[in-house]
């Protein structure tokens, strides 16, 4: 696309730019000097820009997914009172250099894809970009080699210093509007069109710092050096500060938390910048820790910009800008340094090894982050830690999930957490979930009473498919909780209406101590259903409590299995339970000889967001909360990351 | 309607500065009467009482007559709340620990004739859990308003509160702040917990490490970086003395 090039002199450039100030119907932010460095700050005249600014300390990506962001406010006097915090204040950034500008356009990726972020958007939608050619580089950016120094879109307008005066390159009828409405330019003509390329071209030997490794060859070699010594070498002199993933234009992962005003009458819903550097980052609500190890994490961050975020949007989310090698310490986060240091290492070709492409069914589309409102229809506490809760949607609307999927559910001044469903599919708009007393919500949760209020997001993330169970043996296998939305799947399974569609049903349970088997009377049920074979077990048994079954782990019941009546190639074996258990069962699967494509599993992380956007749930390159929960085994068996 | 809860606020060897910190809420002391009564609480008003359902309890513990009394709150309360760095870790009053109490009696008081008399009999600082247990922390000197609000509407809603497990440095990077480390001085922020909007460095000032380590400091990395940053390891030692005395690391989950 031919792009319309204008010119200004230096004198009517700034006076351009405090009309935009004394207009006040945008908030003028530009680069400001502090200190040694640069910031983006509001301009309150137009001496005040810096557009021979080597880097900022913050990317622009405050503006857009601010440090503190207000998500909604809620009334905690009313049963259920919320509301979206949408103040869209009008804006002009001035000086976003290129490199920049391709973040912003990588985080419009993530957050403006089909399950479009509502904030983002709205920040986004009343932003204006007047970028600005690099005219200083800094002493740790590697954007010529990135390819991210130049940028041909993007912006509205992209100022380039050509000595004299500024190119203005027109991107948008925006851009073009606001130009006309408040600067006076003249036609560029072709030599001052020649000037930008050489301004561009002058600056390209500035650079001192070179990755070797071309970009799109990231993905691959990021791959081969999987278990390089060198992130445990780094991870050693790691302070865990998180500070590489706070001044990173592309790391975009965010905490929600609740916070309450002191008279208790009412409440907001702030999401803040997280960082996958820390430890509590993937930590879930019974204490468990995914990337325990600094090396696990230190490795990660470096995995979802070079291969992750590539194999799923297509570009390498680093834009060279060197933040993070200002920023870190010991001196460790530079992409640069990191891939050079490791450089003489071979590629691989199968890039796409940590990844799952899937065809996905979106549950939650429109407003993504405000919880609709539900009543607790009924409670039924199953043991001490358990309770059984079935909510009814107040727009007396179907949930309309398939089993396996889950919801989030908003107790306002408390927080939010994931739930499985366990009751089948229903034309009703009622559902259940058990809730297991174990942190804030779940504890909170477990205190409330018919008619009680909860919010609710959902159904979420990626269900079983229940028609490729058809005319199939199925044995499931859950441990603990895995049973709740295993129960989902059962029940629908074995309800008549459907149970002529399955073959022999196996069913195997392990709980803890038999006072934590939960859904006792369904398994009664079970047990007495006709080729069904329901099988429980319980790790350990006190003499005090009663139990007559068996005891050991769930691994014990596997030679009940009346093999006799399985064709393993026939069988599908749905597994679901704590992390250390698939290990196990899957080997007693396949000692049966199930197949890995026959095996289907459900993970649990720490599904924060629901919507692929918050990044807590990876599993190498996959969300759980989007792909998964429910994965085939013969998928994810190659992610390190699964089943540790 | 539910009962509101008792509150009682107590102090012992401190400066008052958290309480001070509390009766700076100003009008939003109204707010904090609507949900909780406070029965006792010595800064700010004469009444007193000893049944009380949350003690919050400010200072360090330094004689025996302290630890009678702090038991005697522990077994009234349901729950106590440990108030700013002297409570909750030693804090300052930690730094006198590296000297016998009867050197120190002598620096402060000379020839003063002070044996027998129970107001001087001290021992070495301890901060309160090393005395009773403590149901949850209130960091820093002095507290964060925030996020004593924060602690006292979980109490309130019956939650566990949100205390930061992750470094200063998160919240000063948040805040666009120039490195302290680039600007010559050793800063304890990527060692100390959050949770203090990282108040220190936004205004200029490292982090003396108020909130407590949740690192160690005797650490490759730290080695590292003060190699790097051409500092001392006599830097470190001295900052971590200021709040930190005698105490390597803290449990993140404090």
């Amino acid at each position: 696309m031919k792009q319309t090039v204008k010119t200004i002199s230096k004198k009517d450039f700034l006076s351009f730019v405090n009309s935009l100030i004394n207009d006040k119907t945008y908030d003028v932010v530009g680069v400001k000097a502090k200190g040694k460095h640069y910031i983006y700050d509001t301009l309150s005249d137009a001496d005040e820009l810096r557009l021979d600014h080597d880097v900022t300390i913050l990317p622009p990506k405050k503006y857009f997914l601010p440090q503190y962001e207000q998500m909604m406010k809620f009334s905690l006097e009313k049963p259920f009172e919320v509301k979206e915090t949408m103040d869209a204040q009008p804006r002009i950034i001035i000086g976003m250099h290129p490199y920049d500008i391709i973040a912003l356009q990588q985080s419009d990726a993530v957050y403006l894809d089909e399950q479009k972020d509502d904030f983002y958007k709205m920040r986004r939608d009343s932003t204006l970009i007047i970028g600005a050619d690099i005219q200083a580089v800094s002493e740790r950016s590697f954007a010529a080699s990135m390819k991210t120094n130049v940028v041909e879109d993007g912006f509205d307008l992209l100022l380039t210093n050509i000595g004299t005066q500024y190119t203005v390159t027109i991107g948008s009828d925006k851009g073009k509007k606001l130009l006309e409405k408040y600067a006076q330019t003249k036609e560029a003509t072709a030599a001052d069109i020649k000037k930008i390329k050489q301004a561009r071209d002058s600056m390209t030997s500035n650079y001192k710092q070179k990755v070797k490794v071309d970009k799109k060859d990231w993905p691959s070699f990021l791959i081969a050096n999987y278990n390089h010594a060198l992130w445990e070498e780094h991870a050693d002199v790691c302070m865990e500060c998180s500070s590489c993933t706070m001044v990173c234009p592309t790391c975009f992962c965010y905490d929600v938390r609740d916070t309450v005003s002191l008279n208790m009458k009412n409440g907001e819903r702030i999401r803040t910048w997280d960082g996958c550097m820390l430890r509590g980052f993937t930590k879930v609500g019974s204490g468990e820790v995914f990337r325990e190890e600094v090396k696990e994490r230190y490795r990660h961050r470096f995995f979802r910009k070079g291969n992750y975020l590539p194999q799923r949007y297509g570009f390498v989310a680093c834009v060279g800008c060197g933040r993070c090698g200002i920023a870190c310490l010991p001196d460790i986060a530079d992409p640069c340094n990191l891939i050079n240091e490791v450089a003489h290492f071979g590629k691989e070709e199968d890039t796409g090894r940590f990844f799952i492409k899937q065809e996905m069914e979106v549950g939650e589309k429109g407003i993504i982050h405000v919880p609709r409102s539900a009543t607790v229809k009924r409670v039924d506490k199953l043991n001490d830690l358990d309770t059984l809760f079935e909510l009814e949607m107040d727009d007396k609307k179907p949930l309309g999930h398939r089993p396996g999927q889950f919801v989030e559910v908003s107790l306002f001044g408390i927080g939010e957490a994931p739930f499985g469903i366990s009751s089948p599919p229903t034309e009703e708009p009622v559902f259940e979930i058990m809730v297991r007393r174990i942190g804030n919500v779940t504890t909170k949760l477990s205190m409330k009473n018919p008619g009680d209020k909860v919010g609710i997001r959902g159904p979420l993330g990626n269900g079983f498919d229940v028609k490729s169970l058809e005319g199939k043996n199925i044995i499931f296998t859950s441990g603990g909780t895995g049973m709740v939305p295993m129960r989902s799947l059962i029940n629908h399974v074995v309800d008549p209406k459907h149970r002529g569609k399955f073959k022999n049903i196996t069913i195997l349970y392990g709980a803890k101590r038999p006072k934590e088997i939960v859904f006792m009377n369904d398994v009664e049920q079970w047990k007495k259903a006709e080729n069904v074979q329901c099988e429980v077990t319980v790790d350990k048994c006190d003499a005090s409590e009663c139990w007559g079954g068996c005891v050991g782990l769930v691994t014990t019941l596997f030679p009940k299995i009346r093999m006799d009546k399985y064709d393993s190639k026939n069988t599908i074996a749905v597994v679901i339970g704590p992390p250390v258990m698939y290990k196990f069962v899957i080997q007693c699967l396949k000692t049966m000889g199930i197949p890995d494509q026959n095996i289907i599993v459900s993970l649990e992380r720490r599904m924060k967001c629901g919507v692929g956007k918050c990044g807590h749930c990876q599993i190498n390159g996959i969300y759980t909360c989007k792909e998964g929960p429910v994965f085939y085994y013969h998928q994810i068996r190659h992610l390190p990351e699964a089943f540790e | 309607m539910k009962q509101k809860p008792r509150v009682a606020v107590f102090d012992f060897s401190d400066c008052e500065g958290c309480e001070l910190e509390i009766a700076d809420l100003e009008e939003e002391l109204l707010d904090l009467i609507e949900i909780v009564d406070i029965v006792s609480f010595r800064e700010v008003m004469k009444e007193h009482s000893d049944t009380y359902d949350i003690a919050i309890v400010e200072g360090s513990i330094m004689r025996p007559m302290d630890e009678r009394r702090l038991r005697s709150i522990r077994s009234k309360a349901k729950i106590l709340v440990a108030l700013g760095a002297c409570a909750t870790m030693g804090g300052i009053n930690k730094i006198r620990n590296q000297w016998m109490p009867d050197e120190v009696l002598h620096a402060v008081y000379g020839d003063a004739n002070v044996k027998g008399n129970e107001l001087f009999d001290v021992f070495k600082t301890k901060a309160l859990k090393e005395v009773v247990p403590v149901d949850y922390n209130i960091h820093g000197c002095p507290i964060d308003r925030d996020e004593f609000k924060h602690v006292i509407t979980s109490l309130a809603l019956e939650k566990k509160p949100e205390i930061p497990t992750y470094p200063v440095c998160v919240e000063c990077k948040k805040n666009e702040n120039i490195c302290q480390f680039e600007l010559g001085t050793f800063c304890l922020g990527p060692l100390t917990r959050a949770g203090c909007k990282a108040i220190c460095p936004t205004h200029n000032s490292p982090c003396e490490g108020c909130r407590g380590l949740i690192k160690k400091a005797e650490t490759d990395c730290v080695k590292e970086v003060l190699e790097r940053y051409k500092l001392s390891y006599e830097d470190i030692r001295r900052r971590c003395t200021m709040y930190n005395y005698g105490r390597e690391e803290c449990s993140v989950d404090e």
